[in-house]
């Protein structure tokens, strides 16, 4: 760990939901915020599992999963990296985003708001 | 000798295990099967029977009747050298210092990896200039699982490693145990009743109630359904 500064995720573990699911979204996110840079390589499985505390088959999983999604790439011999595709950063922002509004209209929907109502509400608050 | 220690050989197998002390059932027709390089919770209330059956893993205590095989062979005196066992309350010789109390383990124990305990001394903070009868708890606990894993046994059993241990020792100590089974050549299991705390470390776990044991278990299947071990456990106990 006598390496650059690399990145270790602050992430609070919920225990009821798999924990792969918890830590691709807190790498997506820190993606897409760009805590996590474009090109930085990342830290081993055993070294992230190893300050997790977490099982490492978790983390590997974990990397398996953006690796599938193409935010990161795994050089062998070198180890995993984000990628340096901006474009691919780009389109994963917008998936969260996307998740995040599909989120937000189902629990509109559930208390009987149309789109247009959340619409509005929404305008309202940026007004104030 | 590494062909039978490779990952997805049995590790343990446990096949309708009973043990009676004094008339008292503690173990009754015990079941279960852990497959190599997976790290098992053994979970269950006081007095369930979970360190009877961790020193019957160990090879240190024959069971009544059923048996207990360890990567095929059966436990007992000729298995020592494939499991590293820490016990409940262990205790190391006092009148050593942490530096004598290593040597003195690296000369006992063939399979003794010099290398791996100079990096657990510097992983656990080992200390190694105080006689161990005046280091504190969490200092032993450390030194005890660093015996444990600088040795290569294939198979290593902790019986509650966190219990009166204070919380910078068990973040070292559980931080140690990952990094040591992340290359999958190793076996856990581990009893337990910090559970919330060391449940993220579990592939799978087994619960054991009044001598009667349940599992393993998927961890991740559990979460997938929505429950956490915590909640498992409650269920099966309550």
């Amino acid at each position: 760990m006598s390496e650059e500064s690399l990145w270790y995720p602050d992430v609070r573990i919920d225990p009821s939901r798999p924990l792969y699911e918890q830590f691709c979204e807190q790498m997506r996110a820190d993606i897409a915020r760009g805590v996590l840079q474009s090109g930085a390589r990342l830290p081993s499985v055993r070294d992230l599992a190893a300050w997790l505390r977490v099982n490492p088959n978790t983390v590997m999983r974990t990397y398996q999963e953006l690796e599938r999604s193409k935010l990161l790439v795994t050089r062998r011999g070198q180890g995993t990296f984000v990628t340096d595709d901006v474009r691919i950063v780009e389109e994963s922002k917008r998936e969260i985003a996307r998740q995040a509004v599909t989120e937000l209209r189902a629990r509109a929907a559930a208390i009987g708001l149309t789109t247009e109502q959340l619409w509005l509400l929404g305008q309202g608050e940026e007004q104030a | 000798m590494n062909a039978i220690k490779r990952q997805d050989a049995v590790a343990v197998h446990c096949q309708n295990v009973s043990m009676k002390i004094r008339k008292k059932m503690i173990l009754h027709k015990v079941n279960f099967t852990i497959e190599g390089g997976r790290i098992v919770g053994l979970l269950g209330p006081n007095g369930a029977g979970k360190s009877t059956l961790l020193k019957m893993i160990a090879g240190l205590t024959r069971p009544l009747s059923g048996e207990v095989r360890i990567f095929g062979q059966t436990a007992g005196a000729h298995t020592l050298d494939q499991v590293a066992f820490l016990p409940d309350r262990g205790k190391l010789p006092g009148w050593l210092t942490g530096a004598e109390w290593l040597q003195f383990a690296a000369s006992i124990y063939p399979d003794w990896n010099r290398e791996r305990s100079r990096y657990l001394v510097d992983a656990l903070k080992a200390n190694l200039d105080t006689h161990i009868s005046s280091q504190s708890r969490g200092e032993e606990a450390r030194l005890h699982l660093l015996t444990c894993l600088a040795r290569e046994a294939p198979l290593i059993v902790l019986d509650e490693p966190f219990a009166g241990v204070d919380l910078i020792s068990r973040e070292k100590i559980a931080s140690s145990v990952v990094a040591d089974l992340a290359d999958g050549h190793r076996t856990l299991i581990m009893a337990t009743h910090d559970i919330r705390e060391l449940e993220p470390l579990f592939d799978q776990v087994v619960f054991i109630h009044e001598g009667v044991a349940s599992g393993p278990e998927n961890v991740e299947l559990l979460r997938q359904s929505g429950r956490s071990v915590e909640t498992r456990y409650k269920e099966v106990f309550a």
